[in-house]
């Protein structure tokens, strides 16, 4: 590789978007280029600079409320307010009717694919996106904001009927920012925060009723990535929008915890 | 799906990506005005467009290239020509890949200092950084987000880092003085 072909590499090098030979490639020809080696300082002095949370524009908190407002009234609303413009000819009754039931079996041929699956898991698991998204939202991520998992681990003492394990994976790539009380599953349960590159990651833990330990279930839903496990008697729901290789990756490591 | 589930379908999604969205839109719009208008536009062709959004989609990628698109529009035909211009040029341009001079950066350049230095690239530039550096995009979401190949993605970053690292040593150099 010489300097143009390392040049066009470099960044994708430093970003990890490279292939594996290629990259081989970059680090021979770095160890033996004292000007690429110095490109390279320059291009980490820069990317050092922007990662800095404070040069990203926090968002004008009026803007959410102002959004909300502004996104159409669902058409059923609409609807509502037209109603009396809509007269039902007496001909058309035994047609609805028609409609309905066939409608009505439609949903139950539908519900037994699993469509309205609404068993406990299930809605479980959306609550458990819910609680996520609304940490995310309402600026109440942390309630103890701290890295140290001597820190987080005793403020729940206390709080919970529970003193739930906490291990930080900072050095695995997987770094604690804090912790919260949360409510889910009709109880008050800890809330674990971790931080994977830009990507929240929340993991719940409450004691769970059967005990033992099982392996972690992986889906994802609406966009976010779950993992559930137990382990040593408790429960551990992790949710996050980073990818389903990396929420696994942390599963892992909260199932084996050194 | 009725219109109440489509509807909290669409906010569980889309809501939670507003600062991604306000922090794109305001580093291409350069003021908070324009870039809350643009945000509040997103989410309504967002919500036009979510017949056409499919499970498994990536939902960032989608909704940032909406924000991305709304901006350039409202950036208008004069931004856009001017894009068209940089395209040329980034084919005709030859790489400056001389060693660079020696200098470290201020590791304590102030936040004000950075932030002029990315609104003084151009905007494709600034849009690619502002993706990686501070969305944190992969190469594969930006290149969805910008509608360009990867390989554009590769040189505009490589490009716009190498003019971040002149404009931020220059003003190291200037504060010196």
């Amino acid at each position: 590789m010489n300097c143009q072909e390392c040049y066009g590499y470099i960044d994708a090098y430093i970003d990890n978007e490279l292939d594996i030979a290629s990259t081989i490639l970059v680090k021979q020809h770095l160890r033996a280029c004292f000007g690429c080696q110095q490109l390279l300082e320059t291009r980490k002095a820069v990317g050092a600079l922007l990662d800095n949370p404070q040069v990203r524009f926090e968002v004008p908190d009026s803007l959410f409320g102002r959004i909300q407002s502004a996104l159409p009234v669902s058409r059923s609303e609409v609807n509502q307010r037209s109603r009396s413009r809509f007269v039902i000819p007496w001909f058309a009754i035994p047609f609805a009717l028609a409609a309905t039931i066939a409608v009505i079996f439609g949903l139950i041929f539908l519900n037994q694919g699993g469509v309205f699956d609404r068993s406990p898991r299930n809605a479980l698991a959306q609550d458990v996106i819910s609680s996520h998204v609304r940490s995310l939202l309402a600026t109440h991520l942390l309630d103890v904001p701290s890295t140290d998992q001597h820190t987080v681990k005793p403020w729940f003492d206390g709080k919970l009927k529970f003193s739930p394990p906490v291990h930080d994976f900072a050095e695995r790539g997987f770094r604690l920012t804090g912790g919260r009380l949360d409510y889910l599953n009709g109880r008050e349960v800890a809330a674990l925060v971790y931080q994977r590159r830009l990507h929240v990651i929340n993991l719940f833990i409450w004691p769970s009723a059967s005990g033992g330990t099982t392996a972690a279930e992986s889906f994802s839903k609406d966009g976010y990535n779950v993992s559930h496990w137990v382990r040593d008697g408790f429960e551990f729901w992790a949710v996050s929008d980073v990818n389903a290789e990396d929420l696994r990756a942390f599963a892992g490591l909260e199932m084996q915890p050194s | 799906m009725n219109d109440e589930q489509t509807r909290t379908r669409f906010e569980t999604l889309l809501l939670p990506l507003m600062k991604d969205a306000y922090n794109l839109s305001r580093w291409l719009m350069k003021n908070q005005e324009d870039a809350e208008d643009m945000v509040q536009e997103s989410y309504l062709r967002a919500y036009r467009f979510f017949g056409s959004f499919h499970e498994g989609t990536n939902c960032r990628a989608w909704f940032l290239r909406i924000v991305r698109n709304t901006c350039y529009t409202a950036l208008g035909a004069h931004d856009l020509k001017q894009k068209q211009v940089s395209l040329d040029s980034e084919v005709d341009e030859i790489e400056d890949t001389s060693p660079l001079p020696p200098v470290s950066l201020c590791q304590k350049a102030t936040v004000e200092a950075v932030r002029e230095a990315i609104a003084a690239l151009p905007v494709d530039f600034r849009e690619v950084v502002v993706l990686r550096e501070l969305e944190g995009l992969s190469y594969k979401e930006i290149s969805e987000v910008s509608g360009v190949p990867l390989g554009t993605v590769m040189s505009r970053l490589a490009r716009a880092r190498h003019q971040l690292y002149l404009i931020l040593s220059d003003r190291k150099q200037h504060d010196q003085l």
